[in-house]
């Protein structure tokens, strides 16, 4: 039971950071949106249910237990809404670009 | 062995947090830099559950409920504001 913990806290942390690195790598904001709430959500799920083996009384057990459904209910929610609005805002960046004059006919350079 | 994982989940929060907070500032977008405050969200939860499990209290679990309901509303409302500063046109018709 002991060693099950330890091997979840562990994993909720490589999951933590592999979260963020996926965050700095990943090339745009729908990919990084993606990355940074499923990873995040599972490395929370892991950390919660190892605590729960690490303390396994009610008044953890209730708590934590109620992190996890609130995780699992509002995440995904947020996560689209976010996807929704990054969608819109690349949209609206690259009718920007197209409506913008051109004033020369040499290429842009590559970033 | 608990308190030596529970280390290992405080540093691993921290290097997250530093790797968020690059993205925060260098995002192009807005949507990169609520990105970056979801990864703030999810390692300040892990962090109070890794100082409850530290101090074997309770307190700390609801400061992490506490944080996921904020981070949830925070979510959404700068979502909203992205969506809605980006495409004037469009908003007004929806309810």
């Amino acid at each position: 039971m002991n060693a099950l913990a330890v091997l979840l806290i562990l994993s909720a942390a490589v999951l933590l950071v592999i979260a963020a690195w996926g965050v700095i790598k990943l090339p745009d904001a729908l990919a990084r949106q993606h990355a940074a709430t499923k990873a995040g959500t599972l490395a929370l799920a892991l950390l919660c249910v190892g605590a729960m083996l690490v303390m396994p009384e009610w008044e953890w057990v209730r708590r934590l237990l109620l992190i996890v459904v609130f995780l699992l209910v509002t995440l995904p929610v947020a996560s689209h809404l976010l996807a929704r609005a990054a969608v819109r805002e690349s949209v609206a960046h690259q009718r920007s670009i197209d409506a913008a004059p051109v004033l020369s006919t040499r290429e842009p350079p590559s970033l | 062995m608990i308190a030596w994982a529970t280390t290992a989940l405080v540093i691993a929060s921290l290097l997250a947090l530093a790797l968020a907070s690059v993205r925060l500032v260098i995002g192009p977008t807005s949507a990169d830099r609520i990105v970056a405050l979801d990864i703030f969200l999810a390692a300040g939860v892990a962090l109070a559950v890794a100082a409850s499990l530290l101090t074997a209290r309770t307190v700390f679990l609801d400061v992490a409920i506490g944080l996921a309901l904020v981070g949830f509303v925070g979510t959404i409302g700068w979502a909203r504001l992205v969506e809605r500063a980006e495409s004037p046109g469009t908003s007004e018709e929806r309810p």
